[in-house]
């Protein structure tokens, strides 16, 4: 069994059970735009959304976490000793997540869990968490993902692939915990795999044709980092930035993080909380030297980490999934696209 | 609007020609809708990049602070009052400047648009007075006043105040606008309606500080929030971190923000900051009598002290 | 900002007029104390994310 067929009159039951056993996360829309929140008792996932405002990379990797806690108060137990924070690490499900926002996840496990280094917290997280994707039928114009190492259909990192096919859905099973998924929803109805495999083709077809954005890589692993580091179109793409942090909050595959502590009376905690390299705090040293002390700097380190050393580090393509978010929420129009264009041309002119 | 394009191309290849200035700022076309990117020319050919239509809503004054070179920029009323301001603080020099100033009829509102329509917007096709949407399945004509910004729909300054070079016939200004409708609204609920209201508007903040950010008035060179000895804030999500960042960083803008909007239009998750400022721009108005940016030679309420100070308790 | 009108008070004090010092702060104790304790932009402590 690799297909199952879902009709839409049963989904509302299937996620009643599912809601038992997982904590279940989808596209909600509230005011203006859709996000992914934790659905309430009863509550459907808005699978209508084009997708989320922000990237689901809260739900595994919130921005702002508790990690540990202390209290100075003598009558507590453990008092005067930081302890790790109990945290609920029960299956949740993330329902109706995009397939280049479930890709990211592959990028940042090359972060957060390394030979050398496990991240406790985005590895239980993403241990709990199964992906429920569903297919892109109508991508945005500002999506890049076919040549973002990515597609509409494609289905690393999820669990299940939902293809809406009218009155059903289907189901492709694509690891053990998509399978559980739609046990625990008494999802079982089974289709002839060869018709559907032919229609899901077909369809995979169609959304791949829809995709109008693309954006060419295939120059940037051959060329000199100093290169690139010297380019002189760097200060043209970085006039525009005003530094803040909207495309690294958004986009799926930031993964920068900074630590801080708060205390309160006796007691505290340390956290951390999204960072980004487009602020100069992030790169301020103690002693008030600031290696990024101008935009430019910041500009190229955020274009260079994602389309230069990530390329060369890991040789598994660009450090994004064509999302398009950081394209559509720049308030001033800084585009992706446009820059690893001129990067990648870059190269190709110094042939 | 659409026809100043040339006269700004002409204006701007004149400028650095003459090497009256090395650089102008202006605008060049976005590559989504409804987006156009700030952008400079520093030789006659860059020019050729630029556009003019109604999503300049960014403001250029922003790019000026603290640069050294002689710039030419151009102004709408709002980026012209916040280039009064710059000079008033000592953050430009007049003289650095040739302003060449854009008479405006307001920038469209491209979170309004898209929110009228169900899928995505392909492309919006503009003409002097209405602007067409299109999508996939749907194609609407709307009148551009009717999609304006809000703080353009209510601007009294459309008009830039201060100017070196025109690029059209000014335009008539508003008269008999109600900017504080909304701002009264408010003042008008009780200390803890206020407090709920806020936390509600604030909620999806991100902390990503885009509306500090794209505020000209926003130059200080470490802001408080980015402070760690002391930490003035914290930086999770806490509720009260999050509304101490905006109150504070509305503060610091009393008696100079100028109600451009670039803090609004520049968030990602559609919040409208701007209550904040006008409250205080309000405020300003009415206990001092003052709009910013108007004049670089009058100093703002804030550093000045006079006698007939409105409040009792300092005479 | 939701804090009650009375919580915040500016007076001019000069360091002559200990009499008016003492009124000043009495008043504002007493006003306070009427409002009892803040409960708006007040941290508490994060929650476990």
């Amino acid at each position: 069994m690799k297909i199952v067929q879902i009709n839409k009159e049963n989904w509302t039951d299937g996620l009643k059970k599912l809601s038992e056993i997982y904590r279940l996360f989808g596209p909600v829309k509230e005011d203006d735009f859709h996000n992914f929140l934790e659905l309430e008792q009863g509550q459907l996932p808005d699978l209508n959304c084009l997708n989320t405002r922000l990237s689901p990379k809260s739900i595994i990797y919130p921005q702002s976490e508790v990690m540990f806690e202390y209290t100075l108060d003598e009558n507590q137990k453990d008092h005067h000793i930081l302890k790790e924070v109990k945290k609920d690490y029960s299956p949740q499900a993330v329902i109706g997540i995009r397939p280049c926002d479930a890709r990211a996840f592959a990028l940042v496990r090359l972060n957060f869990d390394t030979p050398e280094h496990q991240d406790p917290y985005w590895l239980k997280a993403y241990e709990a968490t199964t992906l429920v994707g569903l297919a892109c039928e109508s991508p945005c114009s500002s999506c890049f993902c076919t040549t973002a190492g990515c597609g509409p259909y494609h289905e690393e990192e999820l669990d299940l692939l939902l293809i809406d096919s009218g009155d059903q859905y289907w189901a492709k099973i694509i690891t053990d915990k998509g399978k559980a998924f739609l046990k625990a929803a008494g999802w079982t109805q089974t289709v002839d795999e060869k018709t559907a495999l032919k229609e899901i083709k077909a369809k995979k077809q169609a959304a791949e044709d829809k995709i109008c954005s693309t954006v060419n890589t295939d120059k940037l692993r051959e060329i000199e980092t100093n290169e690139l580091y010297n380019a002189p179109f760097w200060e043209e793409v970085s006039f525009s930035c005003i530094n803040c942090g909207t495309c690294t909050y958004v986009c799926p595959t930031c993964w920068c993080f900074d630590i801080q502590d708060e205390n309160l009376g006796s007691s505290g905690c340390r956290m951390r909380n999204w960072d980004s390299c487009m602020y100069p705090l992030f790169t301020a040293h103690g002693s008030g030297h600031n290696p990024r002390d101008t935009k430019l700097h910041r500009v190229r380190q955020r274009f260079m980490h994602k389309l230069k050393y990530y390329v060369d580090k890991y040789d598994t393509g660009i450090q994004c999934v064509g999302c398009g978010r950081c394209v559509r929420l720049c308030p001033v129009n800084i585009d992706i696209r446009r820059v690893c264009e001129l990067m990648n041309s870059h190269a190709a002119a110094k042939d | 609007m659409l026809s100043y394009i040339d006269k700004i191309k002409e204006i701007s290849i004149r400028l650095l020609k003459e090497c009256r200035v090395e650089m102008v700022i202006g605008f060049r076309k976005g590559t989504v809708p409804m987006m156009n990117e700030p952008h400079f020319a520093k030789s006659p050919e860059d020019v050729e990049n630029f556009v003019w239509d109604s999503n300049c809503g960014i403001n250029l004054c922003n790019y000026l602070t603290n640069r050294g070179e002689k710039i030419g920029i151009l102004a709408k009323g709002c980026d012209s009052r916040n280039i009064v301001t710059h000079i008033i603080e000592n953050k430009i020099k007049r003289d650095q400047l040739v302003i060449i100033g854009v008479p405006c009829k307001g920038m469209i509102d491209k979170r309004k648009i898209s929110a009228m329509f169900e899928g995505e917007i392909g492309e919006v096709i503009e003409n002097e007075n209405n602007i067409t949407v299109k999508g996939d399945g749907f194609e609407k004509t709307l009148n551009k006043k009717d999609v304006l910004q809000q703080n353009c729909a209510i601007c009294i300054h459309r008009n830039p105040v201060i100017h070196d070079e025109l690029v059209g016939d000014l335009v008539e200004e508003q008269i008999d606008v109600d900017r504080y409708e909304d701002v009264r609204e408010i003042e008008a609920l009780a200390p803890q309606e206020k407090a709920t209201h806020f936390e509600k508007l604030l909620e999806p903040c991100i902390r990503c500080y885009a509306c500090r950010n794209a505020c000209p008035l926003c130059y200080c060179p470490t802001c408080f929030t980015d402070e760690s000895r002391p930490q003035w804030v914290g930086k999770g999500q806490d509720p009260t971190d999050v509304s101490t960042f905006h109150f504070l960083r509305a503060y610091h803008c009393a008696g100079r923000c100028t109600d451009c909007g670039a803090c609004e239009r520049s968030c990602p998750v559609g919040i409208n900051m701007r209550v904040f400022t006008k409250k205080l721009e309000k405020d300003c108005l009415e206990l001092f009598e003052w709009e910013a940016g108007l004049d670089p030679d009058v100093r703002p309420p804030l550093d000045t002290y006079r006698p007939g100070d409105p409040d009792e308790f300092i005479k | 900002m939701g804090i009650e009108p009375d919580r915040l008070q500016f007076s001019w004090v000069s360091s002559a007029e200990a009499t008016k010092f003492v009124q000043v702060v009495t008043e504002v104790t007493r006003a306070i104390k009427d409002l009892g304790p803040n409960k708006n932009l007040v941290k508490t402590m994060p929650k476990v994310a």
